[in-house]
């Protein structure tokens, strides 16, 4: 075997350690990106749909992934981009958009139904009710809210991964978690 | 500031109060307040319930057939 040949064989080879590394790597990842993706989707067939398509995407486009940095936060990167093109087809039209209410809203409604027991409320919301709500949260903010929330990143992850300012991250974070409650609120009072 | 105003403040500290991001002179004073205001305490704590609800009933393991799926999708060497 010439020379050139034998370093072309051996860069094919470190190519092909590099890349298995990084699927190995990402694969270890997947129940942290499964738990973001299942709380921007409004089922759970949903979210399985958007974490192939998202790990597709990953595996095609390893090369662009550099080395050292954060992977789970380029696998979410890819995982919120895939879902705000979904979202914009289904999102509502902005005057539908849901209006702000204050941080105690869901508590005073439930509490003006008579309702005393708060941890029976509570345990009536089932996934079906809280994904319900999540998706009537516009997705600027769900995804700020589903990362921290549920995902439990920081604000400077969901920073990194959404490319906003971390003061941008902490506004979206506290108008959606009151755009959640009061979505949550008929639920709360229906289920009774 | 009458003691309505003080539960309209408390009510704008809940986020960041629960996400320990106020400033040791405003948890101090939200701290003063909620020890003698149980209509704040009460949906302060209701607050702290709901968030662990959420996270209770969203996160749930991925589907081992949905593993298999993913680990497929890797590339042919």
């Amino acid at each position: 075997m010439s020379e050139t040949s034998s370093d072309e064989a051996r860069r094919l080879a470190e190519g092909a350690r590099d890349r298995a590394n990084f699927e190995e790597e990402a694969l270890a990842l997947a129940d942290q990106v499964y738990r973001v993706a299942r709380g921007v989707s409004r089922s759970k067939e949903e979210a399985e749909d958007l974490m192939q398509e998202t790990y597709a995407r990953a595996f095609r486009s390893w090369e662009s992934f550099t080395p050292g940095t954060n992977l789970r936060a380029w696998l979410l990167r890819i995982l919120t981009n895939l879902n705000i093109d979904r979202g914009r087809k289904a999102q509502r039209s902005p005057d539908l958009q849901p209006l702000e209410e204050g941080d105690y809203f869901l508590y005073n409604r439930i509490e003006a139904t008579g309702e005393t027991d708060e941890d029976r409320v509570l345990e009536r919301l089932s996934q079906d009710h809280i994904a319900e709500a999540l998706s009537a949260v516009p997705h600027d903010f769900r995804d700020v809210l589903v990362l921290v929330d549920i995902g439990d990143f920081s604000y400077a992850d969901a920073a990194q991964i959404l490319d906003i300012p971390i003061g941008t991250v902490m506004s979206r974070l506290h108008r959606g978690r009151r755009i959640l409650k009061k979505e949550l609120a008929d639920m709360a009072v229906e289920a009774q | 500031m009458t003691a309505i105003d003080k539960c309209d403040w408390c009510e704008e500290v809940l986020q960041p109060f629960l996400d320990r991001d106020l400033t040791d002179a405003e948890q101090k004073e939200a701290e003063g307040h909620l020890k003698d205001c149980e209509y704040c305490s009460t949906r302060y704590r209701f607050e702290e319930k709901l968030r662990r609800r959420v996270v209770l009933v969203m996160v749930e393991p991925m589907a081992p057939a949905l593993k298999q799926r993913l680990s497929q999708l890797r590339l042919e060497l």
